[in-house]
C-alpha cells in the first residue's frame, strides 16, 4: 500500500534529526526511525512520544473528536484527508466490519461499544500521538503485533484489531501463530480485538480456517484440561470447525485472484470471473443485507440471487468444507501411527506404500496441502515414491503429492478421477521409446509431450470430463508391443545380408552408457530416503509426471511433504518464523547470508507436516554413501578447485554456513549432528530439526557448549583457516549479527509472544527472553562485536564438545 | 457337520429298531414323491413346507434312489416344488428363504446325481418343465441377485452363493451344464462385483464369489459368447478389482502358510525357506480358512483376471496388497514335485501339482508380456524380500536365507525360474513347463532390452542353470527324444545366450557382467561343443529332427565364435606365462584384451516372441482344469451347505 508518494504531514516532525524532507516512501521513513532507535538502543514508545508531543497537540485539535467515534471511522476520516494510498485498503474493511458486527451478534457489538467508551475516557494526548503513529505509513504489521501485545489499553487493542484489516493477508498470515496465541492466552480485550479479523479471514479462505483451527487446538493444549474446554480458543475452534463460517460472499475474492477475462475464452471460464465492478456491487449488496445476513436462509437466497446463472456456485452452499481435508489429514496421521508399530524400516516402507495406494482410491478429492503456496486440489499420491525417513522410534515419512493448480480452491470443482490404467496407452507411445535415451535427450523430447499447453489459458474445470474421454483417442495410434519390440530385428531381416557386429563395440557401449549415468546413491534398506532425496527434483518431477495419469494436464504440479506423527512441531514453527524474520532482515540490509526456512504445519501438539527441502541430503548420508570427506565430495560433485561450479558451490557453502551459525547462536540450536544438517545440490547447508532451541538441550548432558557447529571439515571446504573464504565467512557473520541487532525487536517479539501460556521446553525457566536479548549484544560497539565473532569461531573450532557430540551420536544413533 | 452326523446316526439307530420315527418334513417329502398333488388335500402344504427345517440327506437320498423313469412320473410335483422354492425366495421371512435355498440345492444335486447319463435338457424338464423353465430361471436369478445385493443377512448371502456354486458345479464338464444357459441370460455378474467391492461382504463371501466367477467365465468359453467373459474384460472399477485381488492374494498366502506348516512338520530340523511375503505386508483383513487343495480354483481366478482384464494388472501393480499376488502364484510352482531323476515316478497327486505349476507359469507368462506389470516388476522403488522355497538337494548346501536382499520383484521371478530349472531335471521330464519357464525369462529380457532396465541381478546363476539344463538334455538324449522335441528347448536356451551376447549392452548392469558372460561360456565350452556336435550329427542325417536340429546349429554360431576366438588366446596366455590352470581373473583379463578382434553375427528375431494365446493352444488344458476344479468345489460344498445350525440360530433371534 505504500507505492504512492505521500508525505503525511503530521509525521514530519518525527524525522527532525534528518535534514530535509522525510524520504520518498514509507520504507525510508521506517529506516530513519529504526536507525534512530538503534542509537537509543531500545525502542521506547515513551521517548518517541516526547519527541512528537508538541506537534501532536495540533493534531489532537483536528482529530480528537474522531477517535471517539469508534471503530472504522477514524480510518475513513484519514481517507477523507486525501491519502489515496490508503484508499485501496479502506475499500473493504468498513463494509466488512459492519457485516461482522452484525454476524458476531451482541457480544462483539457490546465489547466494541465498551472499547469505544474506554477510548473516550482515555482520550488523552498519549492517545492521539499513538493514533498518529498508527495512521502513519511506517506502521507495519510487526509494530501492530507489538502494540497489540504490549499495550494495556483496550482502545488501542480494539483499534489495532481493526487495523489488521488494512494489512496484506500474507503479512498478517506470518503472525498468525502470535495472533492466535494472544487470542488464547491473553485477556479478553485482546481476544475481542483479534476475533473479528480472524472470523473475517476464515470466511474468505478455507485454508486460513484450517490453519486457525489447527493452531488454536495446538496452542490450547498446554492449558489445563478443565479450563481448556471452556476457553475462548476452544470455542473459536469449534466455531470454525462447525463450518458456520462458510463464505458469505465469496465472489468478492475472485477478481483479485484472476486476471481480467480474455475475449476468446469458453463461456464456462467467463462465469468464474468477475470484474471489479461486480465485486463492488456485491459488497454494497452485502451491506444492504446486513440486517438479515445472520439468517442462513436469507443468506442462501442472496447467494442464489447473485449467482443464478452459475450452477457451479451451488457448491458454495455445500455443508462440507473442512471435513474432507480433516479426513485426509487424519488418514495421513493414522498411517504414521500404524507405521510406528512396525519394527524394521523395510516393513515400514512396504506398509507405507500399501497404505498410500489405498488412500489413492479416494483421490482426487476436495483436499489440499496446506504447506503449498497456491490453490490446488490433490489428485494422486504416487505411492511407490514415498519413503520412510530416518528416525529411531517414530515413523516420519515423506510423500510426494500430485496436485492440479486451480484459480480458487472453493470455486473450482474437484478434478475428475482418471483411472490409473489410462497411463498405459500413453506409456506405450511416449515413454517406451524414450527409455533408452539419455537424460538430455529426454529433457528435449519431453517438451513435446504436453499437448495441452496451448489450452493453458482456456483451461477450466468443465474440460476435465471431456479430456478424460478424449484421452484414449489421442493415443489410439499406439503401436502394439510386438512391433515395437522387433524394430531392429525386422530391419536386419529385410536386408537379408548377414549383419556383423564387433564384440568390442558392444562392450564399449555398455561401459560408456554406464559412465553417463549421474552419481546416484546406492539403495540402502536401512536408509531408504537417501536415494529418494538425492535424485534431482526436476528429474523426479519429470519421472513422476510421466508415470501419472494426470501428468499431461498443464496445471499438474508435484509437491512433497513430510508427515510427522508423534512430534510436536510448535517449536519448529517458532524456529521457522525466526528464520524467516532473519532472512528478511538480512535481505533488507543486503547482507548475503543464506538460510532456508522450511514451512511447518502444526496439526496438533504432537503431529504436523513439514515442507521438505528439495535437492538436499543430510551430511550423514553424504558421508556414508560417498565414503569421502566433505571437501572431496564437493570436488566430486562440482569439479576441481578452480572450476566455476566448485567456486560457486563453495561460496554458497560459506554464505549458508555463516547464516546458520548465527541462527544456531541466536536461537541456541542444539543437537547439531550430521544427520540434522543437509547439503543441497548447490552447496548450501541447511539445518533441520529445531527440537532443541533456546532453553532446552538434549538430555541436559552439557554437551555442545560451543556457540555453533564448525568442524574442521567445514573449514576445509571453505578453503582452510587462512583462506579468503574463511575471512569472508567471518565477515558475513559480523555483518549478519549487526543487521540482526538492528532489528532485534522484530525477532524477539516473535518468541516472546509465543511464550504466553506455553509449556514448550524451549521456554523452560524464566530467563529465556532475557538471554535471547543478551545474545544480540545491543551495548557492544562494532569492534567489540567483531571480537565476539572471532571468539565464537575460535571457540567452536577448538571445541572438543562438538567432536565429542559427533562421537556420541555415532555411538548411540550410528550417525557419522 | 458333526450335528448332522449325529442326527444321521440317530435316524439309523431308530430305523434299525422297529418303526422309524419320521419328522414332519420327511412325511411331507414323501407326499411330494407321490404322484398326486400334495396341495390337493392340504391347501397350505407349500406354505407349511418352507417353515419346516430341511432334511437334506433325506431329500437328496430319496431323489437319488429313484431312477429316471420313476422320477418322470413325479415330474409335476418336482416342478411344483421348484417353483414354490423360487416363490419362497421372495418372501420376507428369512426362515422360508433359507429353507427354500437349501431345498433348491438338494433338488438340483439330487436330480443330477441320478441322471448323469441324461442330457441337460432332460434335467431342465425334470426340474422346471420346458414351458416354464425360462420364466422360472429368470425369477430364480432375479431373486438371488436381489438377495446378494440387499443389505440382508450375511449367512443368507452365503447360502445364495453356495446355491450358485452348486448349480455351476453339478456337472463335471461345466460346458455341458445346460441350465447355465439361463445364468448367462440372467447375469448375476453385477452382484458378484458388488460383493467384491464392499469390504465387509468381500471378507465374508469373497472367496466363493471369486471361484464362482472363475467358473462362470469358463462356461462354453471357446464355443459361444459368454457374457461373463465380456463383462469381466471391461471392468475398470478399481475398488472391485482391488477387492478381487485381495481375495486371491489372501487365499494364496493362506496356501503358502499351510504349505510351510506342513513342510516344517515333516522335516523338522530342516530349515524351511518358504515364507509368504504376503503376510507381512497385508493390511489386516479377516482371516478365512481355505483348504490346501482348493488353490487351483483361486489360481484359475487369478489367471482369468490377469488374462481377460487389462485393468487388473494395473490394480495388481498399483495397489500394494496385491503385490504379493504376483509372487504368490510363484511360490506354489516350486512346490511341484521336484523328484530328482532316478527316484519314484510322479504319482497322480503330482500330476495335479503339475497342473498348478503349469497354470502358475501361464500366469507369469501373461504378466511378463504386460507392459504395466513389467514396469512394476522392475520398479526400483518397490523392493521386496521374497523367500522362495528351495528344494533340498544333494549337491547344494542350504544357504541361510535369513539375509535375503530386498530387491525389485522381478529378481524373485528370475530366482524362481532358475530354481525351477535346476530342480526339475528328472526322468519324467516336464518339457512343457520348461518351455514356459524359458519363455518367461525371455519375455522379461525383451522388456529389459526395450526399456534399458539394468537390473542388478546375478545373471551368472541363470547362465549356469541354463548350461546345466543343456547338459541334462544331451546326456538323456535318447530317453528324452522318444517323447519330446528337445531341440525347441535347446534353441530357446541358446537364443537366451544370444540375447545376452548381442544385446548385453542394453540391459546388463556392469561392463564386468558382460565379461563374466564370456567367462562362463568359455568355462563351459565343452557343453556347447557337445551340443554342437549332437545337433550337427542330427541335422546331417535325414532323420526326423533334421530341421529342428539345424536351427540350433545356426543359433550356435556366435557362441562358437566366442569359444574359437578366446580359447587359443587363453592357451597361449597360459603358455607364455607358464601357468597350467588360469584363475578366473586371468581369464577375464584375456577376455577384456581380445574383444576387438572378435566379430559376431547379428541374429534375427532374438527379441521377438509369440504372444500368449489361450484358445489355440491351451483349450484342452483349461477344460481339464475346470473339470477338476468343479469336482473339487462340489465335494467341498457337500459339507458346507448342510450346516444350517448357524442360520437357524441367527433367524430365530430375528423372528
Amino acid at each position: 500500500m505504500g507505492d504512492t508518494v505521500v508525505e503525511p504531514a503530521p509525521l514530519k516532525p518525527t524525522s527532525e534529526p534528518t535534514p530535509g524532507p522525510a524520504g520518498n516512501n514509507g520504507g525510508s521513513l521506517l529506516s530513519v526511525i529504526t536507525e534512530g532507535v538503534g542509537e537509543l538502543s531500545v525502542i521506547d514508545p515513551e521517548v518517541a512520544q516526547k519527541a512528537c508531543q508538541e506537534v501532536l497537540e495540533k493534531v489532537k485539535l483536528l482529530h480528537g473528536g474522531v477517535a471517539i467515534s469508534g471503530r472504522g471511522s477514524p480510518l475513513e476520516l484519514v481517507n477523507g484527508d486525501g491519502v489515496d494510498s490508503e484508499i485501496r485498503c479502506l475499500d473493504d474493511p468498513p463494509a466488512q466490519i459492519r457485516e461482522e458486527e452484525d454476524e458476531m451478534g451482541a457480544t462483539v457489538a457490546s465489547s466494541t461499544a465498551k472499547g469505544a467508551r474506554r477510548q473516550r475516557q482515555n482520550n488523552s494526548a498519549k492517545q492521539s500521538w499513538l493514533l498518529r503513529l498508527f495512521e502513519s505509513k511506517l506502521f507495519d504489521i510487526s509494530m501492530a503485533i507489538s502494540y497489540l501485545y504490549n499495550s494495556k489499553e483496550p482502545g488501542v487493542q480494539a483499534y489495532i484489531g481493526n487495523r489488521l484489516f488494512c494489512f496484506r493477508d500474507e503479512d498478517v498470515d506470518f503472525y498468525l501463530p502470535q495472533l492466535l496465541n494472544m487470542y488464547i492466552h491473553m485477556d479478553e480485550d485482546v481476544g475481542d480485538a483479534i476475533k473479528p479479523y480472524i472470523v473475517h479471514r476464515c470466511r474468505q479462505s478455507i485454508n486460513f480456517s484450517l490453519q486457525c483451527a489447527l493452531l488454536l487446538g495446538a496452542y490450547s493444549s498446554d492449558m489445563h484440561i478443565s479450563t481448556q474446554r471452556h476457553s475462548r480458543g476452544t470455542k473459536l475452534r469449534k466455531l470454525i470447525l462447525s463450518d458456520e463460517l462458510k463464505p458469505a460472499h465469496r465472489k468478492r475474492e475472485l477478481p483479485s485472484l484472476s486476471p481480467a477475462p480474455d475475449t476468446g475464452l469458453s463461456p464456462s471460464k467467463r462465469t468464474h470471473q468477475r470484474s471489479k465492478s461486480d465485486a463492488t456491487a456485491s459488497i454494497s449488496l452485502s451491506s444492504n443485507l446486513k440486517r438479515t445476513a445472520s439468517n442462513p436462509k436469507v443468506e442462501n437466497e442472496d447467494e442464489e440471487l447473485s449467482s443464478s446463472t452459475e450452477s457451479i456456485d451451488n457448491s458454495f452452499s455445500s455443508p462440507i468444507r473442512l471435513a474432507p481435508e480433516r479426513e485426509f489429514i487424519k488418514s495421513l496421521m493414522a498411517i504414521g501411527k500404524r507405521l510406528a508399530t512396525l519394527p524394521t524400516k523395510e516393513q515400514k516402507t512396504q506398509r507405507l506404500i500399501s497404505e498410500l495406494s489405498l488412500l489413492n482410491h479416494k483421490l482426487p478429492a476436495r483436499v489440499w496441502l496446506p504447506t503449498a503456496g497456491f490453490d490446488h486440489h490433490v489428485v494422486r499420491v504416487p505411492h511407490t515414491q514415498a519413503v520412510v525417513l530416518n528416525s529411531k522410534d517414530k515413523a516420519p515419512y515423506l510423500i510426494y503429492v500430485e496436485v492440479l493448480e486451480c484459480e480458487n480452491f472453493d470455486t473450482t470443482s474437484v478434478p475428475a478421477r482418471i483411472p490409473e490404467n489410462r497411463i498405459r496407452s500413453t506409456r506405450s507411445v511416449e515413454n517406451l521409446p524414450e527409455c533408452g535415451i539419455t537424460h538430455e535427450q529426454r529433457a528435449g523430447s519431453f517438451s513435446t509431450v504436453p499437448n495441452y499447453d496451448n489450452d493453458d489459458e482456456a483451461w477450466s474445470v468443465d474440460d476435465i470430463g471431456e479430456l478424460q474421454v478424449e484421452l484414449p483417442e489421442v493415443h489410439t495410434n499406439s503401436c502394439d508391443n510386438i512391433s515395437q519390440f522387433s524394430v531392429d530385428s525386422i530391419t536386419s531381416q529385410e536386408s537379408k545380408e548377414p549383419v556383423f557386429i564387433a564384440a568390442g563395440d558392444i562392450r564399449r557401449r555398455l561401459s560408456e552408457q554406464l559412465a553417463h549415468t549421474p552419481t546416484a546413491f546406492k539403495r540402502d534398506p536401512e536408509d531408504p530416503s537417501a536415494v529418494a532425496l538425492k535424485e534431482p527434483w526436476q528429474e523426479k518431477v519429470r519421472r513422476i509426471r510421466e508415470g501419472s495419469p494426470y501428468g499431461h494436464l498443464p496445471n499438474w504440479r508435484l509437491l512433497s511433504v513430510i508427515v510427522k506423527c508423534g512430534d510436536d512441531l510448535r517449536q519448529e514453527l517458532l524456529a521457522f518464523q525466526v528464520l524467516k524474520q532473519l532472512q528478511s532482515i538480512w535481505e533488507q540490509e543486503r547482507v548475503p547470508l543464506w538460510i532456508k526456512p522450511y514451512k511447518i504445519l502444526v496439526i496438533s501438539a504432537d503431529s504436523g507436516m513439514i515442507e521438505p527441502v528439495v535437492n538436499a541430503v543430510s551430511i550423514h548420508q553424504v558421508k556414508k554413501q560417498s565414503q569421502l570427506s566433505l571437501l572431496d565430495y564437493f570436488l566430486q560433485e562440482h569439479g576441481s578447485y578452480t572450476t566455476e561450479a566448485f567456486l560457486s558451490a563453495q561460496r554458497n557453502f560459506v554464505q549458508s554456513c555463516a547464516g546458520y551459525c548465527l541462527v544456531c547462536y541466536l536461537l541456541q540450536v542444539k543437537d547439531r549432528h550430521n544427520g540434522n544438517i543437509l547439503l543441497d545440490a548447490e552447496g548450501h547447508i541447511i539445518h533441520i530439526d529445531f527440537g532443541f532451541i533456546l532453553s532446552s538441550s538434549p538430555r541436559n548432558l552439557g554437551f555442545e557448549t560451543s556457540a555453533f557447529k564448525l568442524t574442521t571439515e567445514f573449514v576445509d571446504v571453505m578453503g582452510g583457516l587462512d583462506g579468503d573464504m574463511f575471512n569472508y565467512y567471518k565477515m558475513l557473520m559480523l555483518q549478519g549479527l549487526i543487521a540482526a541487532r538492528k532489528h532485534m525487536d522484530k525477532v524477539v517479539q516473535i518468541v516472546e509472544i509465543m511464550q504466553q501460556g506455553s509449556q514448550l521446553p524451549c521456554f523452560h525457566g524464566s530467563s529465556t527472553i532475557r538471554n535471547l536479548k543478551e545474545r544480540f549484544h545491543m551495548s557492544m560497539t562494532e569492534e567489540q562485536l567483531q571480537l565476539l565473532v572471532e571468539q565464537m569461531v575460535d571457540g567452536s573450532m577448538r571445541s572438543i564438545t562438538t567432536k565429542l557430540y559427533d562421537g556420541f551420536q555415532y555411538l548411540t544413533n550410528g550417525i557419522m | 457337520m458333526a450335528q448332522v452326523e449325529k442326527r444321521g446316526g440317530l435316524l439309523r439307530k431308530s430305523s434299525a429298531s422297529k418303526k422309524p420315527l419320521k419328522e414332519k418334513v420327511v412325511l411331507m417329502y414323501d407326499e411330494i414323491f407321490m404322484t398326486e398333488d400334495p396341495s390337493k388335500c392340504s391347501p397350505r402344504f407349500w406354505e407349511e413346507l418352507f417353515l419346516m427345517k430341511v432334511n437334506l440327506e433325506y431329500l437328496e437320498g430319496k431323489l437319488e434312489s429313484l431312477d429316471g423313469e420313476e422320477l418322470m412320473k413325479i415330474k409335476d410335483n418336482i416342478n411344483c416344488l421348484f417353483q414354490h422354492c423360487i416363490q419362497a425366495l421372495g418372501e420376507d421371512h428369512p426362515i422360508r428363504v433359507v429353507n427354500a435355498l437349501q431345498t433348491l440345492c438338494a433338488l438340483i444335486r439330487g436330480v443330477h446325481q441320478k441322471n448323469k447319463s441324461t442330457s441337460g435338457f432332460d434335467i431342465i424338464n425334470m426340474l422346471m418343465g420346458f414351458d416354464k423353465a425360462e420364466l422360472c430361471m429368470k425369477n430364480l436369478m432375479e431373486s438371488l441377485d436381489s438377495l446378494l445385493c440387499a443389505e440382508g443377512s450375511e449367512s443368507l448371502k452365503s447360502l445364495c452363493l453356495k446355491l450358485l456354486l452348486c448349480l455351476v458345479t453339478v456337472t463335471d464338464n461345466i460346458s455341458q451344464n445346460t441350465i447355465l444357459e439361463y445364468v448367462m441370460i440372467n447375469s448375476i455378474f453385477e452382484a458378484i462385483l458388488q460383493i467384491l467391492s464392499h469390504p465387509p461382504s468381500r471378507r465374508e463371501h469373497g472367496y466363493d464369489a471369486v471361484v464362482l466367477l472363475a467358473l462362470l467365465v469358463n462356461y462354453r468359453k471357446y464355443e459361444s459368447v459368454n457374457p461373463y467373459i465380456v463383462k469381466l474384460s471391461i471392468v475398470d472399477d478399481e475398488a472391485t478389482l482391488n477387492g478381487m485381488g485381495l481375495v486371491i492374494a489372501q487365499a494364496l498366502s493362506e496356501y503358502n502358510r499351510q504349505y510351510k506348516d506342513k513342510e516344517e512338520e515333516h522335516q523338522s530340523g530342516f530349515f524351511s525357506a518358504l515364507t509368504n511375503m504376503v503376510g507381512s505386508m497385508f493390511i489386516a483383513d479377516a482371516h478365512e480358512k481355505i483348504s490346501v487343495q482348493t488353490n487351483e480354483a483361486i489360481l484359475l481366478a487369478l489367471y482369468e483376471a490377469v488374462h481377460l482384464n487389462r485393468n487388473f494388472i494395473t490394480v495388481l501393480a498399483q495397489s500394494h496388497p496385491e503385490m504379493g499376488l504376483v509372487t504368490t502364484p510363484v511360490s506354489p510352482a516350486p512346490t511341484t514335485p521336484a523328484t530328482p531323476l532316478g527316484t519314484t515316478p510322479p504319482s497322480s497327486d503330482d500330476e495335479h501339482r503339475l497342473h498348478s505349476g503349469k497354470l502358475c507359469l501361464i500366469i507369469l507368462t501373461c504378466i511378463a508380456e504386460d507392459q504395466y506389470a513389467n514396469a512394476f516388476l522392475h520398479d526400483d522403488n518397490m523392493n521386496f524380500r521374497v523367500n522362495l522355497h528351495r528344494m533340498p538337494m544333494r549337491h547344494r548346501k542350504k544357504a541361510a536365507d535369513k539375509n535375503l536382499p530386498c530387491r525389485p520383484l522381478v529378481c524373485a521371478v528370475l530366482d524362481l525360474m532358475v530354481e525351477f530349472i535346476v530342480t526339475h531335471m528328472m526322468k519324467e521330464f516336464p518339457m512343457d513347463l520348461y518351455v514356459r519357464c524359458i519363455q518367461v525369462v525371455h519375455k522379461l529380457l525383451c522388456y529389459q532390452k526395450k526399456c534399458r532396465v539394468r537390473l542388478h541381478y546375478t545373471w551368472r546363476e541363470l547362465w549356469s542353470a541354463l548350461i546345466n539344463l543343456l547338459k541334462f538334455l544331451m546326456s538323456n538324449e535318447t530317453v528324452l527324444l522318444a517323447k519330446h522335441n528337445i531341440f525347441t528347448l535347446a534353441l530357446m536356451i541358446v537364443n537366451l545366450f544370444n540375447m545376452f551376447i548381442t544385446y548385453g549392452d542394453t540391459f546388463l548392469p556392469t561392463p564386468s557382467s558382460y565379461d563374466e558372460l564370456y567367462y562362463e561360456i568359455i568355462r563351459m565350452h565343452q557343453s556347447f561343443d557337445n551340443l554342437y556336435s549332437m545337433v550337427l550329427r542330427l541335422s546331417t542325417n535325414a532323420g526326423q529332427w533334421k530341421e529342428a536340429a539345424s536351427k540350433v546349429t545356426h543359433a550356435l554360431v556366435n557362441i562358437r565364435a566366442i569359444i574359437n576366438h578366446f580359447n587359443p588366446k587363453i592357451e597361449s596366455y597360459a603358455a607364455v606365462n607358464h601357468i597350467s590352470q588360469l584363475s578366473e581373473e586371468q581369464v577375464l583379463e584375456v577376455v577384456r584384451a581380445n574383444y576387438d578382434t572378435l566379430t559376431l553375427k547379428l541374429q534375427d528375431g532374438l527379441d521377438q516372441y509369440e504372444r500368449y494365446s489361450e484358445q489355440h493352444k491351451e483349450a484342452a488344458f483349461f477344460k481339464e482344469l475346470v473339470r477338476s476344479i468343479s469336482t473339487n468345489v462340489r465335494r467341498n460344498l457337500a459339507f458346507h451347505t448342510l450346516s444350517q445350525e448357524v442360520l437357524l440360530k441367527e433367524f430365530s433371534t430375528i423372528s
